[in-house]
């Protein structure tokens, strides 16, 4: 289909050549996208697992309010404004583009993983307790696990997600296939700008499909709808 | 149950494992032996994009290993990250970049060296210098459509000053504060616009308001090759208003051995104007990388000879 | 002087609360740009989620629009977009619409679905039938459940506007992306809790009217439920 003479310049939708000859540049693209992805939400979950756990454990803390209003707060910022704030103090790399992804991740995450823990039925935990799990036992043995379809749920939000945001990575000068798409609007240039859409929404349905999976090998036991 | 468990952890280890090991995948071996790294960066519109990786490319071939960091920003997020270590060298312009670090202060003239003498005097004490100035140039330019020009007879910058409260203005969002851009076209040709519409330095949505009409007059760079198609046409700088914004590499002290000044240096004494817009048809017209246009350059110029 | 100082500053300036690019005006286009593309979601969506949770009949259906829909990157909508309409208003609000849509289909769905068999069968004993029952008995209960997709919707779309700057569009995201241009901190950080502020703000002004609308008895017989909006962050 060709454009619209919207720049009386035509251009294809997708000029099939040039990606014939650019399939380097877009799985460059692509694994750079991954990349950022993956450690925004390792990086998630790191800190939401034991932040979750211990909002539980030490309720007289209140961190459980805390940690969600703070991060709930920090959700509602949009992430141009989070990278271009943090500029200054954190330059041009990954890590200004990591920190408000890692933040997005831990609000999702963390609320998945305290609503997974909240789930664990009492009478669980006592069978446990008189079984003589200690609570370090209990927490890794049996909480977690029955915690596991709620924080995998988390997951593929948080993936899905996160794989959007990082188009907009772009406007600092990272991005994967964020960079495909900048270079689409700014030379007006189709093709790289329909394939980086196209690879997004692939790849988020492929990340999706992927922990789907490994929930299923991990949790058995247990589907979620 | 304990051999579910286990295998349900171990799973979800495998997970994350995998996804990092895809991830980090092939980070690209480095040369054996290697000159240092340089950082170059660009400012967001294509021609920069070249001239990043035409000082890249021959850098690299000199033995340097070159990092990218392409369609960065305007000169305000270009220039601080220079000032912080975090590139090396940018591809400047002269007039420009001396009004960016004297704060506007009005000393840029048409001379390209002693334009780029007075930056050097800035740039010293932010340990970085302009190197020699290239006799490719490319300033703002101020453009309207084919039919306007028609309509009003406009050959001339002069020209707009009787009708200028009719037209709408379409600029970047520096421009108000930027010399060669309103102040100067309010102070040296007595220009007031119906209205000035912020869309961006000569990027898509300048264009896209030509197109739509909602702007008559607009910013575009002087060596901007889609102008003929898009139908514009610029308007010429009669009163002298734009000034020496020749292209200059500003790099960081600190890795401006002799060696990179005359890698670069080699690289801007031979660049013409007319370079500049063909290369930038090249990108903005056939939609050729700016890695392959810069490269192309450099094989025709026998810099890899 | 330190940057929340001078944010302050620049919020506290009169001259940033008049013309063009005030703070009024800027506020105004967001929430004009997120309305329209929250009611034209709705449009769209509502009638979706609702026919198939009613029928119950192609549920994944339903769960795979919000899935793709989801998945879709808001920033290469809207520069597709806006490579088809140019400048203005219609690719912001085609891409804030796609944003929209997914939650209220979900929700509408499982509202339908939710609502309890029994109820149903009490229903049509008393006589009700398809469209009836639908209209009187099915869509009153499942009214809090789509409300909290359209806020979750809404909420998502009020954030996600400031993308409208990156194609020299209005709303408040023109502070964000301006002072990203210009090094100009304060202005970037008013922008951001403009509009941190205007999301709370919507969020509490549907919550709000959510309990006004809802009749108590519904509201007390679904309070668990409600609770399963989540949202989803694109921008």
């Amino acid at each position: 289909m060709q454009a619209r003479l919207f720049l009386d310049i035509v251009d294809p939708w997708i000029n099939w050549t040039w990606l014939s000859t650019h399939i380097p540049y877009v799985l460059g693209a692509v694994q750079e996208h991954l990349t950022l992805t993956a450690i925004a939400l390792v990086g998630g979950l790191v800190i939401a697992l034991p932040l979750g756990i211990a909002a539980r454990r030490w309720t007289n803390l209140h961190l459980r309010p805390a940690a969600l209003t703070v991060f709930g707060a920090f959700y509602t910022i949009p992430s141009i404004a989070l990278f271009a704030l943090l500029i200054p103090y954190t330059g041009l790399g990954i890590l200004t583009a990591e920190i408000p992804l890692v933040g997005y991740n831990v609000l999702i995450l963390v609320r998945n993983v305290l609503v997974g823990l909240d789930s664990v039925p009492p009478e669980v935990l006592d069978a446990a307790d008189g079984m003589g799990y200690r609570p370090f036992a209990r927490l890794i043995r049996v909480e977690l696990p029955l915690a596991l379809p709620a924080i995998f749920a988390g997951l593929r939000v948080a993936t899905v997600s996160t794989i959007g945001i990082v188009t907009i990575t772009a406007v600092i000068g990272l991005g994967g296939l964020g960079q495909l798409i900048l270079r689409g609007l700014i030379e007006s240039f189709h093709t790289p700008l329909v394939v980086a859409t196209a690879l997004c929404i692939v790849l988020a349905f492929v990340a999706d499909l992927a922990i789907a999976l490994a929930q299923r090998l991990a949790v058995p036991w247990a589907r979620n709808p | 149950m304990n051999r579910r468990l286990g295998a349900g952890w171990l799973t979800a280890a495998a997970v994350v494992v995998l996804t990092f090991v895809a991830a980090c995948g092939s980070s690209g071996g480095t040369g054996a032996t290697s000159k240092g790294t340089v950082t170059v960066a660009g400012f967001n519109f294509p021609e920069s994009s070249v001239l990043a990786e035409l000082y890249g490319q021959a850098l690299a071939h000199d033995g340097y290993s070159v990092n990218y960091k392409l369609n960065l920003g305007t000169r305000k997020v270009v220039a601080p990250a220079l000032q912080s270590g975090q590139i090396d060298i940018y591809p400047g312009y002269a007039a420009s970049e001396l009004e960016y670090y004297n704060n506007g202060a009005g000393e840029a003239t048409a001379d390209p060296v002693a334009t780029t003498a007075k930056l050097n005097t800035y740039l010293a004490k932010l340990n970085a210098e302009a190197l020699t100035p290239s006799q490719a140039f490319d300033g703002n330019a101020y453009a309207v459509t084919k039919a306007t020009a028609a309509r009003y007879n406009l050959k001339t910058l002069s020209d707009l000053t009787p009708i200028a409260g009719e037209l709408v203005f379409g600029a970047g969002p520096e421009c108000p504060t930027y010399k060669f851009c309103l102040p100067g076209l309010s102070s040296v040709y007595g220009l007031h616009f119906k209205q000035t519409l912020t869309l961006d330095t000569d990027g898509p949505a300048t264009r896209a308001a030509f197109k739509n009409g909602s702007i008559q007059v607009g910013l575009v760079f002087s060596s901007d090759a889609d102008l003929n198609a898009l139908g514009l046409v610029v308007l010429q700088d009669d009163k002298h208003m734009i000034a020496a914004d020749n292209v200059v590499p500003v790099v960081r002290t600190a890795i401006a051995t002799d060696e990179v000044k005359k890698v670069l240096n080699n690289i801007d004494a031979n660049l013409t104007t007319a370079d500049l817009v063909t290369m930038n048809g090249q990108v903005e017209l056939l939609h050729q990388d700016a890695d392959a246009v810069a490269s192309a350059y450099l094989q025709q110029h026998s810099y890899f000879a | 002087m330190s940057l929340l100082q001078a944010t302050w500053q620049w919020l506290t300036d009169p001259a940033h609360w008049h013309g063009i690019d005030g703070i009024p005006t800027r506020v105004e286009e967001q929430v004009h740009l997120s309305l329209e593309s929250v009611a034209i979601g709705a449009l769209i969506a509502l009638p979706v989620g609702i026919v198939l949770g009613h029928y119950g009949r192609f549920g994944n259906l339903a769960i795979n629009i919000s899935n793709v829909g989801r998945a879709v990157p808001s920033f290469g909508i809207l520069v597709i977009a806006f490579q088809v309409f140019g400048l203005g208003d219609v690719p912001i609000v085609i891409a804030l619409t796609a944003l929209a849509v997914p939650p209220m289909v979900t929700n509408s769905y499982v509202a339908l679905r939710e609502v309890d068999p029994d109820i149903k069968d009490a229903a049509r004993g008393m006589g009700y039938r398809g469209l009836a029952q639908l209209v009187r008995v099915e869509l009153p209960l499942a009214v809090p459940l789509i409300m909290a997709g359209v806020r979750t919707s809404a909420v998502q779309v009020v954030a996600t506007a400031t993308l409208a700057a990156l194609i020299a569009g209005g709303g408040l995201g023109r502070y964000i992306v301006d002072g990203l241009a210009r090094s100009d901190n304060p202005r970037t950080l008013a922008g951001a809790l403009l509009v941190a502020a205007l999301a709370l703000a919507t969020e509490l002004l549907l919550a709000g009217l959510e309990r006004a609308l809802v009749p108590r008895g519904i509201r007390l017989l679904l309070a668990s439920s409600t609770r399963r909006a989540s949202t989803f962050k694109t921008a």
